[in-house]
């Protein structure tokens, strides 16, 4: 098969993938709604009169369902551009503690702002989680600019996950509002309760990251060869290495201040994308990640809200039942890929 | 130094990382120039070309790439000028070979980096160019160091520099591929006129690719010179610090220049000295090969093209003839007009000076409508007679050299992307002059010399050492255990035999050029049994006078054998009068044709071919003769000839 026919096959089975999972999350929940009157009450738009499926229909499922499509495939972009950043396959927004430093930042704000009785815009938690991502960033490529080891470099963002992670605990542990519950949920990562107003902002930053994404492909993909080779060609490293971060946080603070920390969304989704078609070009896998990403999220949410319905599971609960195995298999797969001898 | 026409300049650089590894660098590379750094390891060779490559930043002074200080470069400006290949392993997961390779196009793609048609082209042909093409689908992470490499320099070549910036190019590759490496380095150095700055370990190869080389040691540039002052007076030995036996024995002659190396030992059989394609081995002579007027024509014609449609001439062109010889020389001067070319180059004819040694042939290239025409101008013959290699009226330009004109001027048009026409017009000054010392009267030919060559170098022919050649190689094949052997007199009848007699494929072909005789004798000493020559009727007819030696200024009388042999078989004195006034034996044969005498003329001088052959050999092998020309395909056979090929078939 030629590489531009798997290319449109590749696309068209994730397009098909994403469609047909937006409809079973549209028909599936705890309230029945049957499909063919789920599917009418979507084509017929928000009513006015406010039915009980209209209000299941718009009011939740809609709005949850287009964060988990959205905010999957920013993650999965992310992880993609991390893993370009790092020439290391299992970097990710999660692994690398991005998501966890976003999520302290998260947490104190709205401890803060909750106490104080200010309410807070889904704006103003994304500017708080790009401070809490930039920050687990910084350090991060502080300890990568000394230690030249990838395995290094993931112990050193895990333990930057757990330092924040308890510091989030902590201060949930000791908030005394009636929120906490909100919070406690949010801090394991979920998909409820999501709105319009944030599914709008999700949308807004996704399409911006997005085009800016496409416009990077070029650097990515010179930057795959190593970093003199993209410099030989070319590619003004330093710009790059800065914007490429800088998107990379962006997207991985929109998510973790609007559905909080989701794990291996961001190491397993351009994996399977990759091997899907069978290329690692950044042009390719940048839509390709965002539509897996979206496909993803959407299965799993669904699971998450199905699986022991009516009680709903966190949803980094459900991606790393899938995702953490889609790591191993990746780790030795490329180890017994090492293993083959030169001649 | 004059820096004004440098590629790439350096000015009281000093590299260095945390301290200053050299300091005081000055080095100039003109474009299509090869300069090479070697020096023992750890002398900063390669900090000075990271610096240069800007992966460095200098601790002094200032490198210029063309006029411009590098470190004012735009990193885009920078790619379209230079291109680096470095030992740093790359390890890319999913990139197949093309893919790497296309990251040489990045400077010349758009915003998304899509790949166009020329693209792929310039693609396409970097990776022919070192032999990659069949590799474009494989990943890259599965290939071995050396084809990586290879692939790494490809992606260098589409990069489409005026810079090549390469460190240590050759550390992963094999013996083969470093050769062919500093072949293609060479060829694109000349050709597209890219300067070359790069670092190595193999001084044989330095030595031979390099013009000039940079040595660093001890913190310093220690020498720059051409290869030739570096390879001498054990300079090397001083800057390696080596002192050893070992040495010498391993490097014989890596302290001296070129020509002084020591000599083959004489025991060994000449004849199995191929490695240097520069030269033939006769006797215990080497003999430098040299150009015919054909390939001259065909690379001034490269030249031309190259300038026409690029506006840029290239130092130096390079060719590999129809024989697979590569030939390579200087363009002797150079002018683009109102879209006209020109090129010279002169000719260098090796160790077998001709008359037309040391003249230079001139090729003009304008554009046309369509098709490649190819003309004769000053200089260059007309044909008057029928019977040579080109019809009537037109210019004395053979087969083998039109044919590689046009196949120079095609690949560079087709390179270049340039859809449309050529018309290249061959000129030789002097060339009328010159023709008067060659046979080119008598053959017809009128005011000036021909463009000639059927392989495209020139043999060395002189005289002893082609009939030692001779000797030698009957005598080899006689050691292999051959008792049959077809002697030919060169590449004319080696054709026909290839295509018409292809029965005689499994016995041995050795070319006797003129000294027939000779080649019979050593046949006789030799002990074979059986013998067949094959030739054209131009050479073989002067057998059937005993002539054993057929070269022209030995003997003639070609007209007047057919002419006497006609008149036995009845020819009528205006036709013998006729026979004898042609220029050539196909002419002669077109007239026994229309007179119906062919046949029974063959049959005569045939007869008298068969009965010299058997005086010379007198009856100590069996021997027999095939005879054919161009126009008329196989003349005859003796009957020695006709038993001995029925038993073969």
């Amino acid at each position: 098969m030629s590489r531009s026919a798997r290319c449109a096959w590749g696309f068209a089975s994730l397009a098909l993938l994403v469609f047909a999972l937006l409809v079973l999350n549209l028909v599936v929940g705890s309230s029945s709604v049957p499909p063919a009157e789920a599917l009418r009450i979507v084509a017929s738009g928000p009513d006015a009169t406010g039915s009980i499926a209209s209000q299941v229909i718009w009011g939740i499922r809609l709005p949850r369902l287009c964060a988990a499509a959205l905010l999957g495939g920013m993650l999965s972009v992310a992880g993609f551009m991390l893993q370009t950043f790092f020439a290391n396959p299992i970097a990710g927004p999660y692994v690398l503690g991005i998501s966890s430093g976003a999520k302290l930042v998260v947490a104190l704000t709205l401890v803060w702002s909750l106490s104080n009785g200010v309410a807070l815009g889904s704006i103003a938690l994304i500017a708080a989680a790009f401070v809490g991502a930039m920050a687990s960033m910084g350090f991060v490529l502080a300890v990568a600019s000394r230690v030249r080891n990838p395995s290094a470099l993931i112990v050193c963002g895990v333990m930057i996950g757990y330092v924040c992670s308890a510091a989030t605990d902590l201060v949930v542990a000791f908030a005394d509002d009636a929120n906490i519950v909100n919070l406690h949920s949010w801090s394991q990562g979920s998909f409820s309760g999501m709105d319009w107003h944030g599914v709008a902002t999700a949308a807004v930053v996704a399409t911006a990251a997005m085009v800016a994404a496409i416009l990077l492909c070029k650097p990515m993909g010179a930057y795959q060869l190593g970093e003199t080779y993209a410099a030989s060609v070319g590619v003004n490293v330093r710009r790059f290495r800065i914007l490429l971060v800088l998107l990379s946080s962006l997207l991985a603070a929109c998510v973790t201040a609007l559905a909080g920390p989701i794990s291996f969304v961001g190491i397993a989704v351009p994996q399977l994308v990759k091997g899907l078609f069978g290329t690692a070009k950044p042009l390719v896998i940048v839509p390709g990640a965002f539509l897996g990403g979206a496909a993803f999220c959407l299965l799993c949410d669904l699971i998450a809200r199905m699986a022991f319905s009516p009680t709903e599971l966190g949803i980094s609960t459900v991606t790393a039942i899938f995702g953490a195995p889609v790591v191993l298999w990746m780790l030795i797969a490329r180890q017994r890929r090492r293993a083959v001898p030169r001649g | 130094m004059d820096r004004s026409q440098s590629a790439l300049h350096t000015v009281s650089l000093d590299v260095g990382y945390a301290s200053t590894v050299v300091t005081g660098i000055d080095i100039a590379v003109e474009p299509g120039r090869i300069c090479t750094l070697i020096g023992p390891n750890g002398a900063g060779k390669s900090t000075i070309l990271k610096t240069v490559a800007r992966r460095l930043v200098p601790k002094g002074g200032t490198v210029y790439v063309g006029k411009d200080e590098l470190s004012s470069l735009k990193a885009s400006d920078l790619a379209r000028t230079m291109a680096l290949l470095t030992t740093e392993r790359a390890d890319p997961e999913l990139m197949t070979c093309a893919d790497v390779v296309a990251l040489g196009r990045y400077p010349h793609t758009g915003r998304l980096g899509l790949l166009t048609d020329a693209d792929w082209r310039a693609m396409d042909e970097a990776m022919a160019l070192v032999g990659v093409a069949d590799l474009a689908e494989r990943q890259f992470s599965q290939l071995s160091d050396g084809q990586r490499q290879r692939v790494l320099f490809a992606r260098a070549i589409c990069q489409e520099p005026h810079v090549l910036v390469l460190d240590e190019p050759t550390s992963y590759l094999d013996i083969h591929h470093k050769l062919e490496f500093v072949r293609t380095l060479r060829r694109l150095a000349r050709e597209r006129s890219v300067a070359v700055l790069m670092s190595l370990h193999e001084l044989e190869l330095v030595r031979y690719a390099s013009d000039l080389v940079v040595c660093v040691a001890r913190g310093r540039i220690d020498r720059v010179a051409p290869p030739n002052e570096v390879f001498c007076d054990g300079y090397v030995r001083t800057l390696y610090g080596v002192d050893d036996d070992l040495f010498d024995e391993l490097y014989p002659g890596l302290d001296r220049p070129y020509d002084q190396r020591p000599s083959q030992s004489p025991s060994q059989p000449p004849a199995c000295d191929g490695h240097d394609e520069r030269y033939v081995r006769s006797g215990q002579q080497r003999l430098r090969r040299g150009m015919t007027t054909g390939t001259c024509a065909a690379l001034a014609t490269a030249g031309a093209t190259r300038l026409l449609l690029t506006g840029r001439a290239p130092q130096t062109m390079e060719l590999v003839t129809p024989k697979g010889v590569t030939v390579t020389a200087d363009l002797e001067f150079a002018t683009l007009g109102d879209n006209v070319a020109t090129c010279g180059i002169r000719k260098d004819a090796g160790d077998d000076p001709d008359v037309t040694n040391g003249i230079v042939v001139v090729a003009n290239v304008s554009r046309a409508e369509q098709g490649i025409t190819i003309e004769g101008g000053d200089g260059v013959g007309r044909v008057t007679k029928p019977g040579l290699d080109q019809p009537v009226g037109a210019a004395a330009i053979n087969r083998v050299p039109r044919q590689m004109i046009e196949e120079q001027a095609r690949a560079v048009a087709t390179e270049l992307g340039y859809a449309g026409g050529l018309t290249v017009t061959i000129e030789v000054p002097g060339g009328k002059e010159l023709a008067n010392r060659t046979f080119n009267p008598q053959l017809g030919v009128v005011g000036g010399i021909s463009i000639l060559g059927t392989t495209g170098i020139e043999e060395p022919m002189s005289e002893q050492a082609l009939v030692d050649t001779i000797e030698v190689e009957l005598r080899q094949q006689r050691a292999l255990g051959a008792t049959r052997v077809v002697l030919l007199p060169g590449n004319y009848a080696e054709e026909f035999v290839r295509t018409a007699l292809p029965e005689l494929a499994n016995i041995p072909q050795v070319k006797f050029s003129n000294y027939l005789g000779d080649a019979l004798d050593t046949c006789v000493e030799q002990g074979f049994t059986e013998v067949l020559v094959v030739g054209h009727i131009g050479k073989l007819v002067k057998l059937a006078g005993g002539i054993m030696n057929t070269h022209s200024k030995v003997a003639d009388c070609r007209m007047e054998l057919m002419c006497a042999h006609a008149a036995i078989c009845g020819a009528s004195q205006d036709l013998c009068s006729s026979l004898l006034q042609c220029a050539t034996t196909d002419a002669a044969l077109d007239l026994l044709r229309d007179a119906g005498l062919t046949d029974e003329v063959m049959r005569c001088l045939i007869a008298a071919m068969q009965r010299h052959l058997d005086l010379r050999t007198q009856g100590s092998l069996r021997v027999g003769a095939v005879v054919f020309s161009n126009q008329h395909g196989l003349l005859g056979e003796t009957p020695t000839a006709r038993t001995m090929l029925q038993g073969l078939a």
